[in-house]
């Protein structure tokens, strides 16, 4: 293990001074980035994404008015409406349904919501009548006779008793969430507004507020696209560096007798494939500074990794680190080497959902998703680095680390350091 | 008698269907310097990567340095400096890196300095691996196995590949390697090579060792003697002189050849011979290792190595 640190620092000059190196681990990562990044990272929608959450529920039905109003907003082109079990508490929701295609609004329909705007409605007509009453009898008193006026008077009381019994007169108060940097969600808003006033004059016809609206802050993590995804692409161009740049390296140096030559000194195998994890681990993490400094000051996306992130990506670098070394290995030919290289990494690195979200693939491509390495890599790393959720991030530690294991142990058994 | 640093008993490696080295035996001496000698394909290889410790050998045994093959592999390592055959180091690498690399490996503290200006490389120092021509990238390789200061340096085909010039430019360097008191071990098919640089030489061909001697010994034994030849107008007068001498005396239009099997047989035919007078030329041809190598493989070997 003494000489590790020489036979990395050999590794890396040989790397640091190849062109071809540098631009497949450097520069071809960073166009992609900018290519997708300015391609996918758009947020130009001309409908907007409106939550719904309904507790005005009767018997585990919502209620009539209630599905009422949510059809009118969903008949209107400018809403896309999805409904939130009113079980459900939005803010954790929203934390752990991130989105980048659109911004979390949420319209809380309250119990009580056809309740309520019944009787409104009905203490709205009946104030008209009560209204009416009064009106009559304190200016039509003279020409009518006192039972008549006795008969007004005891409806009119009669009225304002039945008043009593529709409790609510506030009428129905919704509930908009919304994050305060959202920038449409004031738009968002005032189409609402409109939209309930148009349904207040449908329901009574008065100019009187059956319904009300008010805002309160969600606190969303607002994310781009090029926020979200960023974790993909380090993951992704990890994975690419290890199985396409370490086979094609190994394979080369095998080739050419470098390997042979280091096999004759006292320098043990373990060694060799250690300095050789470890060049790849150091890349990964220039790889990650790069993109991440990119990211800034191209997408101004302000993602920092911070310890269990590092420690992911160490663990993604020895994977996939351990099969290059494991195809460089086992196949002498350099072309042969390279081109297995990559028809493993590019199906993976388009399979896995890397750049995109996975649900927009089939459901069988979905499940070979899961089945890749790299899908746990950059799930774990967006749920660390992005979502700040790190117990979103066990099953991929533990799947990695796994990996990890099984694919150096392969490495070493695999790598010939005799017979070469 | 010197000290053995190689002993090798009944060495064998087996692949699937060739059998690559086929039961050798012999000893190479501390201070000289020992070539394997054959064509393409013979074992020498096999045999030197078994020896560096590269390859397991199906059965027999080594020591090298006193140390067993089998068994302290590590304690080999450390103290031999090697060249393999088609040798490379780091491309991008300087040379200085390339050899201090090695010397990290070995952990010993570099005389880089001094290595490279006795090989000549100190001006080129700085210069990266693939930038050199094949005759310096040897000369680096040389460096490498030499950075550890061993005891023992083995050299395969060093000279493989070179122009003439290149490869006399070796032949400086190997016998630098002598001066500084290492024990060299060397392969290659170039007969002129061998006979230049060797003590001592073992022939092989398909995985057997014909023979190991001095290279000396080896001439004057199998390299079928001396050739005394007469040119002119009195090969009659000449033949006469041959035959009291020798046996094997041939006769062509103008041309008489006898064989010796020694110098001195010769030199009293010759004695004779320039008493003729005039009207004649004399040509003494002396065997070489190319005669050894055709007498006992009976075949020769062409300048890429192989068999005729």
């Amino acid at each position: 293990m003494r000489s590790v640190p020489s036979v990395f620092l050999a590794l890396m000059k040989e790397w640091l001074r190849s062109k071809s190196g540098m631009f497949f681990s450097f520069l071809f990562p960073l166009m992609l980035l900018l290519i997708f990044g300015s391609v996918f990272g758009g947020t130009g929608s001309t409908t907007y994404m409106l939550h719904v959450q309904n507790f005005d529920v009767k018997d585990g039905e919502p209620t009539e008015l209630s599905k009422i109003f949510i059809d009118v907003l969903d008949s209107m082109e400018i809403f896309e409406i999805k409904e939130i079990d009113p079980g459900i508490d939005v803010n954790s929701y929203v934390k752990e349904n991130p989105s980048f295609e659109y911004s979390y609004r949420i319209l809380k329909i309250p119990k009580g919501f056809e309740e309520n705007i019944r009787g409104k409605s009905m203490a709205v007509r009946l104030n008209v009548v009560v209204g009416t009453f009064t009106y009559i009898e304190e200016n039509f008193s003279n020409y009518m006779s006192e039972s008549d006026l006795q008969a007004i008077e005891g409806g009119r009381e009669e009225l304002s008793k039945w008043k009593n019994m529709f409790p609510s007169s506030e009428g129905a108060e919704l509930t908009f969430l919304a994050d305060e940097t959202d920038m449409s969600a004031m738009a968002v808003r005032s189409i609402l507004e409109s939209i309930i006033n148009a349904f207040n004059n449908q329901l009574i016809g008065v100019e009187e507020q059956m319904m009300s609206i008010k805002s309160e802050s969600l606190v969303e993590k607002n994310m781009s696209a090029t926020a979200y995804y960023l974790p993909g692409y380090i993951a992704a161009f990890i994975m690419t560096n290890g199985i396409m740049g370490a086979t094609s390296v190994i394979s080369e140096l095998r080739r050419n007798g470098t390997v042979k030559r280091l096999a004759a000194t006292p320098l043990p195998k373990r060694s060799w494939i250690m300095s050789n994890v470890f060049q790849q681990t150091i890349l990964a993490f220039m790889l990650t500074a790069v993109m991440i400094i990119f990211a800034r000051i191209i997408f101004g996306v302000s993602a920092l990794p911070n310890l269990y992130a590092l420690l992911l990506i160490f663990i993604g670098a020895v994977t996939f680190a351990s099969i290059g070394m494991i195809l460089g290995g086992v196949i002498k030919d350099v072309e042969a080497a390279s081109g297995a290289g990559s028809a493993i990494a590019f199906p993976m690195m388009f399979l896995s959902g890397a750049f995109w979200p996975i649900e927009m693939m089939p459901s069988y491509m979905q499940t070979i998703a899961k089945c890749l390495p790299l899908y746990y890599f950059h799930d774990g790393l967006r749920n660390i680095m992005i979502l700040d959720n790190l117990s979103g991030s066990y099953v991929p530690f533990l799947v990695m680390g796994t990996l990890a294991v099984i694919f150096i142990g392969i490495a070493i058994k695999i790598t010939k350091w005799k017979e070469l | 008698m010197p000290e053995k640093v190689v002993e090798v008993e009944n060495l064998v490696k087996r692949y699937k269907t060739v059998t690559a080295v086929d039961g050798i035996t012999f000893d190479v001496y501390q201070g000289e310097i020992f070539s394997l000698v054959g064509p393409n394909g013979a074992g020498k290889t096999t045999t030197v990567e078994i020896l560096e410790c590269l390859r397991t050998p199906t059965s027999g045994s080594a020591k090298v340095l006193g140390f067993d093959l089998l068994n302290e592999e590590m304690e080999i390592k450390k103290r031999i400096g090697v060249m393999p055959q088609e040798f490379n180091a780091f491309e991008r690498l300087t040379v200085k890196e390339n050899v201090e690399l090695i010397a990290k490996i070995y952990n010993v503290k570099p005389e880089t300095k001094q290595v490279l200006e006795e090989l000549g490389l100190w001006e080129a120092r700085n210069r990266r691996f693939h930038k050199l021509s094949g005759g310096m990238q040897r000369r680096v390789g040389v460096c490498m196995a030499l950075i550890s200061d061993p005891d023992l340096l083995f050299l395969d085909e060093p000279t493989t590949g070179l122009d003439p010039h290149a490869r006399r430019e070796c032949w400086e360097v190997i016998r630098t390697l002598k001066k500084l008191g290492k024990t060299v071990f060397l392969t290659s098919h170039y007969m002129d090579e061998v006979e230049q640089l060797s003590d001592r030489a073992g022939v092989i061909v398909n995985g057997k060792l014909i023979v190991t001697d001095t290279v000396h010994d080896l001439i004057s034994q199998h390299g079928g003697g001396i050739k005394v030849s007469v040119k002119g107008k009195k090969t009659k007068e000449a033949e006469k002189i041959l035959q009291r001498f020798t046996e094997n005396v041939f006769h062509d239009t103008d041309i008489v050849t006898g064989k010796f099997q020694t110098r001195q047989e010769a030199s009293k035919a010759l004695a004779q011979l320039y008493q003729m007078g005039n009207g004649y030329r004399i040509e003494i041809i002396e065997p070489n290792m190319d005669d050894v190598f055709a007498r006992l493989a009976g075949h020769k070997v062409d300048e890429r190595g192989e068999l005729l």
